[in-house]
């Protein structure tokens, strides 16, 4: 019989605190992970309103889907919300972090005013921005009305209700991809500045051709989450216009969240969950084929 | 093996804890029968149902209550049909609304009321039979007992009605229309209204639409609802009528397209209200000095012959299939439905009982000499028509939702094919059961 060595016992009992320390990490995976997720895609293939017994549809959901106008609908009012939102927030954030880089005065007062609304509950802050967007009484309009200018249907006007949402979410979210910027920046090598600057490169061109290339890897990633972030758009239409007006600012994880929770019906919303994902995992592999490149480093 | 084993159960045990900790049991403990009741979450409601639920304790012994309100969510409805799925309902709910139980009774989760003996007897010496009846589900058995209602009406600023030389309520569209023109003003010179006849609430979500589209045909059908037989019946002029009527006045400008902060109708930016009898407590609480008010009925098509009638926004009490004691729970909720109970939900939560005579009953007179307002919706309670008890109710009004969106408010459609297309789409959504 095989004795075992103290070191042996020794390893054991590490593998076991070790396995007891992740414990609650698995469970937590388990019960709010892995569970629903497999839940989720048993339900892709059901007829399910919570309350009733399922009811086997097979591919029922997706031919549904492919037939109804609104989730298309939802999905291009989710794109023309990233069309407007990554590039305006990628060159705010841009542009902040360059700024915020520079030794002005009160930069640290700066980081943390931009980096506050980040940290601030997305209900507040869009409530908050209920009321400046209101049409009557909105601090905007007003300041609009006393210049002499029209009121603008910010919220209820359907070719503006997305752009002043994706306005809004980015004022929201900046300054988490100006944190990320910023910690690029700093990574860029001086001596390529002082070469370039030999050289005769004006501040412009040193942006473009050096600092662009250096931190591509954070454009990239800020890219990526800026998207992942965009397709999840839900508390702003929510709040806000209710996916109004005529379902223009309805996004896809609005949509999703009225089949399931004001019809019940959690099949059909299961099956846009997986397309969504799909989609967004499609996106997202274009998007790294475009983005990244090779950088100096 | 055995450690693997040890931990396989470690997680087991933390996932049944956190799953099985989660719910609420009844039952009995010392002897005593027990007993959850969910009220609803306002405070007013909870301050009745703490007082019903003292008194009952008080005078049963051996069946002891628990008060919980309706866990907060954005609808009661949300609360319930995670509970019915989760096996973690009350014994006895109040506050439903008629629309979800049809959904309810799909999934079996409620107790026919009608199975208890005296049924019949206490209801039919409370609520008038058509009422009753109206919530006879279509298996033949009532899953509901009817508590209180709330007839909606119009609440009109008196002084401004006053100041624009308009005599009396409007009682027709043309004369709403005329009243409208009149009211609806730009106030400060810039070529931009600031005062409007009403704001209805212009959200695309199909619980708006009970307060517009679906009362104002209630009113103009004479008590229609929309399903027959469990078949759409609202593909009709008087539909395309309530369109015509809302469209036409956001066409003129007469409803705002816009989100006010506060309340508009206390702000004095509009003149009307349309709400039933819980806003008279909150307008007495909050009405500006020098306001002043009154309650009409809401306007009828001008051609309109028929009797004054509108919606009764129900709310009713069930009890869940998961008790163990249905008697018991019949017995408190005959107890909730009492004399002096009903007069404390007047007196607190400002809503009608949904009981006969309430006007003549020596019980209430009281209540409602100091509350003349309240009055005038009690008046009103008799000719009250709820909704049609289909599980896919929500959905038809969703449909209906849509089309009033993109015909009433943004003018996109002609009003006899929004009415068309919703009425398409509702015979799908009905087809599909």
């Amino acid at each position: 019989m095989e004795q075992r060595t103290p070191i042996q016992t020794e390893k054991e009992k590490g593998d076991r605190a070790g396995y007891l320390f992740v414990l609650p990490y698995i469970i937590f995976f388990l019960v709010f992970t892995a569970y629903p997720l497999i839940f989720s895609f048993i339900l892709v293939f059901h007829r399910w309103n919570i309350v009733g017994p399922m009811q086997w549809i097979g591919l029922g959901n997706f031919a549904t889907l492919l037939h109804d106008p609104l989730f298309w609908k939802s999905l291009w009012n989710t794109a023309r919300f990233l069309i407007i939102h990554i590039p305006l927030q990628i060159a705010v954030a841009l542009v902040l972090a360059e700024i915020l880089n520079q030794h002005i005065r009160f930069r640290g007062f700066f980081r943390a005013a931009f980096f506050l609304p980040v940290v601030i509950s997305g209900v507040v802050v869009t409530i908050l921005w209920q009321q400046l967007y209101s049409t009557d009484t909105g601090l905007i309009n007003l300041s609009l009305s006393k210049l002499g200018l029209s009121r603008v249907p910010w919220l209820t006007s359907t070719t503006l209700a997305m752009p002043s949402i994706a306005i809004m979410a980015t004022w929201k979210n900046v300054g988490f991809y100006v944190v990320l910027f910023l910690a690029g920046l700093q990574s860029v090598p001086r001596n390529l500045y002082e070469v370039a600057e030999l050289d005769g490169a004006s501040k412009i061109q040193q942006f473009l051709k050096i600092t662009i290339p250096v931190i591509n890897p954070v454009v990239v990633l800020v890219v990526i989450l800026s998207t992942i972030n965009g397709f999840s758009l839900f508390i702003e239409p929510y709040v806000m216009t209710s996916g109004g007006p005529l379902n223009s600012t309805l996004s896809t994880f609005l949509y999703i969240y009225k089949e399931a929770f004001s019809f019940y019906k959690m099949g059909y919303a299961a099956s846009m969950g997986f397309v969504l994902a799909a989609v967004i995992l499609s996106v997202v592999l274009v998007q790294r084929k475009i983005v990244e490149t090779d950088t100096y480093t | 093996m055995f450690k693997k084993l040890s931990l396989v159960l470690l997680a087991l045990t933390g996932c049944a804890i956190i799953i099985f900790g989660c719910s609420s049991k009844t039952g009995e403990k010392d002897g005593k029968v027990e007993l959850v009741y969910w009220p609803s979450s306002n405070q007013q409601e909870i301050d009745l149902a703490e007082e019903v639920v003292k008194r009952w304790n008080e005078s049963h012994p051996d069946v002891r209550l628990i008060m919980q309100p309706l866990p907060e969510s954005r609808s009661g409805e949300e609360v319930l049909l995670a509970a019915i799925a989760g096996g973690t309902t009350p014994d006895v709910c109040s506050n439903i609304w008629p629309g979800v139980t049809g959904q309810f009774v799909e999934a079996g989760a409620l107790v026919a009321v009608d199975q208890f003996e005296d049924f019949e007897t206490f209801m039919e010496d409370r609520t008038p039979r058509e009422l009753i009846e109206s919530f006879r589900s279509p298996d033949g058995h009532i899953y509901q007992v009817p508590w209180k209602g709330n007839p909606i009406m119009m609440q009109y600023n008196t002084k401004l009605f006053r100041d624009a030389h308009i005599g009396s309520p409007p009682q027709t569209y043309s004369e709403f229309m005329s009243a409208a023109a009149k009211l609806t003003t730009d106030l400060d010179g810039d070529g931009q209204y600031d005062r409007w006849v009403a704001d209805p609430n212009m959200r695309a979500e199909w619980r708006e639409r009970l307060f517009d589209f679906y009362v104002f045909y209630i009113v103009a059908s004479g008590g229609h609802t929309l399903l027959k037989d469990g078949q759409v019946d609202f593909d009709n002029r008087e539909a395309v009528r309530v369109f015509q009527f809302w469209a036409e006045g956001y066409q003129k400008g007469y409803f705002p397209r816009v989100s006010f902060t506060g309340d508009a109708f206390l702000q004095g930016k509009v003149a009307v209200h349309i709400t039933g009898p819980w806003n008279i407590a909150h307008t007495e609480k909050n009405k500006p000095e020098g306001f002043e008010y009154d309650i009409a009925p809401l306007p009828v098509p001008d051609e309109y012959q028929g009797s004054q009638v509108t919606y009764g926004d129900y709310k009713n009490i069930a009890i869940f299939g998961t008790t163990k004691y249905p008697q018991q729970a019949w017995e408190f909720v005959k107890f909730m439905l009492g004399t002096d109970n009903d007069l404390r939900l007047l007196e607190i939560c400002d809503q009608l009982p949904l009981r006969k005579a309430l006007l003549s009953d020596t019980t209430f007179q009281d209540y409602f000499r100091r509350n003349p307002m309240m009055e005038k919706f009690a008046a009103l309670l008799p000719h009250t028509v709820g909704v049609d008890n289909s599980p896919y109710l929500q959905e038809v009004f969703e449909a209906i939702s849509q089309e009033y969106e993109a015909c009433c408010i943004y003018g996109r459609k002609d009003p006899q094919q929004a009415v068309r297309d919703a009425a398409i789409r509702s015979e799908k959504i009905l087809r599909r059961k």
